[in-house]
């Protein structure tokens, strides 16, 4: 209680230092806040929406897996349907949908090689459930499925419906097509055959970001037809209720015997995902790491400032009866006092910032997203997550920038010899 | 002794040396055998019908074609099978490759790399299926030695590109030494990469020169990929119509 007391004291005699030392804290634990914040909703984001847009859980043939960046239309699941009832029937998944993804070049013009996007075929419940597609929809509409007019892509037009598509709104303004125009995809058959389709834009999207708004959205049936892979796809893609539950869905579907010559995986066990959490997390601890550290110096620096400033002080104190644990207990709960106030201060104005200002407006990051590969879905406008257990940690934290600033003066103060300590007159 | 080594020596040397420059004289020039070669690859026309078999690992794909060639620089393809592909049409002319593809109804200009691309997914791109150039035009070289490939006497010639805008930098092939057709060609890469290995054999005569009915393509650096190049029917030096050289007859 003595120490404690003393503590207070000896916080409150140096009104700027402990100011300074406070306000050390406060911006070392307001600047934790938002950068977590930050962190978690941007990762988290980009993370939730890859994983929604790959398939939180995902069957293909093990050659597909193997040469997935390839796209190899080749390895595909020839046979869709006892596949995708295996899928429907484990436990805790709400929905399994097969996709074909393919490499084209959009044309308007004559010339073949123009302008490269990416084409992607799945049900329609598939791009209300992964993407919500249809919610996105920029100018004109949803395509409708016409299964006479996508499963007769092989044979001329007349007479047919015209297959429909929506359009991401940057594969649209690079190829410049409108609602309306027809567009021709130039893609390949699984056998390697030049496979062209001549699709209607009835829809340009904009999903927020730059990977998804490269592509070209039709029906499966469409690129079914376009694949030459009339009963099947290269992917089955399977939601349960959150992310969390992909891993316990991915474990049943392995160990189904009717799924036992396919590659099943979750989302966060495939490239780039299965390295890129890990890599999230140590960044995110080295970011923590870095904060703690440089505020934990400026602690550093005020404490010896006090210690220095007080040697005869602490010698006097020694002298009578003051013991070296004491000593270091004394600075160390001197500077988690000032911590205190000023963590909690920091806190609750990271807290502010974090919520109103990232969370709520976000973080725009303009054209940079262009840049970014395709395949990480990143949004051009980033949003923080801030949640209330933030507080707590961050506070926590700055507690800890007080004890790793404050634990060398204080040692160096229980080293002070009285004698010597009085002698100086400091 | 005099005597002797005259009489059996001097006639010995003069055999020897009479050998030498009849071996000397049987080893062809590069010149005369792409020459050769050349008589029987290229023409002034050829009409033909192909069955062309692509093969990736276990999947076979057969495509029948109609094939018209003129000159070394106009070329044409129909096909008629599979279905999915029947009525697609292909023509070049010069460096220029258009394709009529009917499910987009549409003539398309083919260009840049994409003319180095497998056709139709084989191992044959367009160029190698649509070029009659003549080597002598674009290679010189070494004839490196006498082999024997699948029974037939060959001259092994390595060739090096002397134009920068052919398909394959170098080739080493084999010249059948009685039909001269390159019965096998391997292909390299500028950067010395194995890409494909050429084969042709069921060689019969047409007219006045000798042709390779059968050609085998295999990919070197896609293993399990072949395509077999069957010609049904060839006939060579026929009048053929100018519209088959046009972008009309693509669209027709």
């Amino acid at each position: 209680m003595l120490i404690l007391s003393l503590a207070l004291r000896n916080a409150r005699r140096n009104t700027l230092r402990s100011f300074l030392t406070g306000g050390m804290i406060m911006f070392g634990v307001a600047l934790l806040t938002c950068g977590m914040a930050w962190t978690s909703g941007a990762f988290g984001g980009i993370l939730e929406k890859a994983s929604n847009m790959m398939g939180p859980v995902r069957i293909v043939t093990p050659e597909f897996a193997r040469k997935e960046q390839l796209m190899p239309l080749e390895e595909n699941i020839e046979d869709l349907a006892p596949v995708l009832a295996a899928a429907r029937a484990a436990p805790g998944v709400t929905g399994a949908w097969a996709r074909i993804q393919m490499p084209v070049t959009l044309t308007v013009g004559d010339d073949i090689g123009e302008h490269f996007a990416l084409v992607q075929g799945a049900p329609p419940e598939w791009y209300d459930r992964a993407l919500d597609l249809a919610g996105h929809i920029q100018s004109g509409r949803m395509f409708k499925v016409d299964d006479e007019a996508s499963g007769m892509c092989a044979g001329g037009h007349h007479g047919r419906p015209p297959i429909e598509a929506v359009v991401g709104a940057t594969a649209a303004e690079t190829v410049g097509a409108k609602l309306g125009d027809d567009l021709i995809l130039d893609g390949q058959t699984q056998d390697g055959s030049i496979s062209a389709v001549k699709v209607k834009v009835v829809g340009i999207s904009d999903l927020g970001s730059s990977a998804q708004n490269k592509f070209v959205y039709v029906s499966l049936a469409t690129m079914q037809c376009m694949a030459d892979i009339p009963t099947g796809a290269t992917e089955v893609l399977i939601y349960g209720k959150t992310i969390g539950d992909a891993a316990a869905i991915a474990a049943a579907l392995t160990a189904d015997p009717a799924l036992s010559k396919l590659s099943v995986s979750s989302w966060d066990g495939r490239p780039p995902f299965n390295s890129l959490a890990s890599i999230i997390g140590a960044l995110k601890s080295m970011a923590a790491g870095v904060i703690v550290f440089i505020t934990a110096l400026g602690v550093l620096n005020t404490m010896l400032m006090s210690v220095m400033e007080r040697t005869a002080e602490i010698g006097v104190m020694r002298a009578m009866g003051l013991g070296r644990l004491q000593t270091v207990v004394l600075f160390v709960v001197e500077a988690m006092g000032i911590a205190a106030v000023g963590g909690l201060i920091g806190a609750t104005l990271g807290a502010v910032v974090a919520y109103y200002g990232l969370e709520v407006h976000g973080v725009n990051l303009g054209g940079a997203v262009n840049k970014m590969p395709p395949g990480l879905a990143i949004d051009a406008v980033i949003h923080g997550d801030w949640e209330p257990i933030m507080f707590v940690q961050c506070f926590g934290l700055g507690l800890l920038m007080a004890v790793v600033g404050g634990a060398l003066p204080a040692f160096r103060a229980s080293r002070i010899e009285p004698v010597e300590a009085m002698r100086a007159r400091r | 002794m005099l005597n002797k080594l005259t009489v059996w020596f001097l006639p010995a040397l003069a055999a020897l040396l009479a050998f030498v420059s009849h071996a000397q004289a049987a080893t062809p020039t590069v010149a005369d055998l792409l020459a050769k070669i050349d008589a029987n690859m290229t023409y002034d026309t050829r009409e033909s019908f192909i069955t062309m078999r692509v093969t990736k690992s276990d999947r076979v794909k057969e495509y029948k074609m109609h094939s018209y060639g003129r000159g070394q620089d106009e070329a044409a393809i129909e096909y008629l099978a599979p279905s999915r592909d029947e009525g697609t049409k292909m023509l070049k002319n010069a460096t220029e490759l258009w394709m009529w593809l009917p499910s987009v109804e549409k003539t398309q200009k083919i260009s840049g790399h994409m003319l180095r691309q497998g056709m139709m997914g084989s191992d044959m791109s367009y160029e190698d299926m649509m070029d009659a150039a003549r080597w002598q035009t674009m290679y010189t070289g070494v004839v490196s030695g006498e082999e024997t490939v699948d029974g037939r006497k060959c001259w092994k010639v390595e060739l090096t590109a002397t134009a920068t805008d052919v398909s394959y930098p170098k080739r080493i092939i084999w010249v059948d030494e009685s039909a001269y057709i390159p019965v096998k060609q391997e292909l390299y890469a500028l950067s010395g990469t194995l890409l494909k290995t050429w084969t042709m054999s069921d060689i019969r005569t047409v007219g006045n020169r000798q042709f390779p009915f059968k050609m085998t393509v295999v990919d070197e650096v896609q293993t399990g990929s072949m395509t077999e190049l069957i010609f049904d029917k060839v006939t060579f030096a026929i009048p053929l119509q100018e519209e088959v050289f046009s972008t009309r007859w693509l669209e027709r």
